[in-house]
């Protein structure tokens, strides 16, 4: 059981943060889409909505993969 | 993979030799040429301004500056409107650095250091603007607004806001640096010039604007009395 190991195990359980920003963003996409396709006025500040959610939810999973990368590099 | 590690420390490039030697770090020198070409920019720009006969670039920028102020001017509402010009400026600041990767230097904003600083001025300006719109002592009682419960989590606020502001930054552009790094090292053909469009371009420009916005969207929150 070398040290190794255990840090490939860690960092790839870091990156697992992924899965949220998955189904948020996707779920957040569907219902902008069902509002674009009720009300095709109202697109301009729906997409900057969309846009703005998604960056927000993308962040946690950037964090988990961050975390992994310092994992992985700083420690032996 | 040593060269992976190595390009995620930032090397001093050279070291004034004052106080001891201060040593002057890479992000430092790129933010100096940034400073440099976007003052250049705006001197050649805004020489022979007039009322009567504007010429074509001055109507390009009134129009520029016209769009950013309404831009920014709904999220932050009136009464933080003279915070604008700020915000724009590092708006400018942070699109520019992170698209430099594209030109071959190390984008600032990889170096925590620069991203940290970001927030914390940000967080400063929050802060500020409520006790500037509010006076001090109806600030300090807006920490128990809505309820009074919710004070420590107001007080935390304070910590976790410019936290979450560097992280995600830093995150995003070292990210995508890294991942730029690993294509190059696996097919350095053609698939980098394509997967630098979506990594560097729009995540670069899509982090600058949401910088500014989730600061501007505080200051509204903070400046907003509850009437």
């Amino acid at each position: 059981m070398s040290a190794t190991l255990f840090v490939a195990i860690g960092a790839g359980i870091a990156v697992l943060t992924g899965i949220g920003a998955g189904l948020g963003i996707g779920k957040a996409t569907s219902s902008a889409v069902d509002a674009i396709a009720r009300q095709p006025e109202a697109s301009g500040k729906i997409q900057s909505s969309l846009l703005l959610g998604c960056a927000l939810a993308e962040a946690t999973a950037i964090y988990g993969f961050v975390i992994a990368l310092l994992i992985i590099l700083f420690l032996k | 993979m040593t060269s992976l590690k190595a390009d995620m420390n930032v090397d001093t490039v050279f070291t004034i030799p004052i106080f001891g030697g201060i040593p002057v770090y890479e992000s430092v020198v790129v933010t100096w040429i940034i400073i440099a070409v976007v003052f250049v920019a705006c001197l050649l720009m805004t020489r022979n301004l007039s009322v009567e006969h504007p010429r074509k670039r001055q109507l390009l920028l009134e129009s520029f500056v016209e769009w950013l102020y309404k831009f920014f001017g709904e999220t932050i509402g009136e009464k933080g409107k003279r915070y604008v010009p700020y915000l724009v400026s590092v708006l400018i600041y942070i699109a520019i650095s992170n698209l430099i990767g594209i030109i071959g230097f190390k984008p600032p904003t990889k170096d925590m250091n620069v991203t940290v600083a970001l927030s914390l001025m940000s967080i400063i300006l929050i802060e500020a603007s409520g006790v500037i719109e509010k006076g001090p002592k109806k600030f300090l009682h807006s920490f128990a607004e809505p309820m009074a419960i919710i004070t420590p989590i107001n007080i935390l606020e304070i910590f976790i806001r410019p936290l979450s502001l560097c992280m995600r930054l830093f995150g995003n552009v070292l990210g995508s640096f890294v991942i730029m790094e690993l294509l190059k090292l696996v097919i350095p053909v053609v698939l980098p010039a394509l997967a630098s469009l979506y990594f560097d371009i729009f995540d670069g420009l899509i982090q600058a604007y949401v910088f500014v916005f989730l600061t501007s969207l505080f200051i509204k929150e903070s400046v907003e009395t509850s009437e």
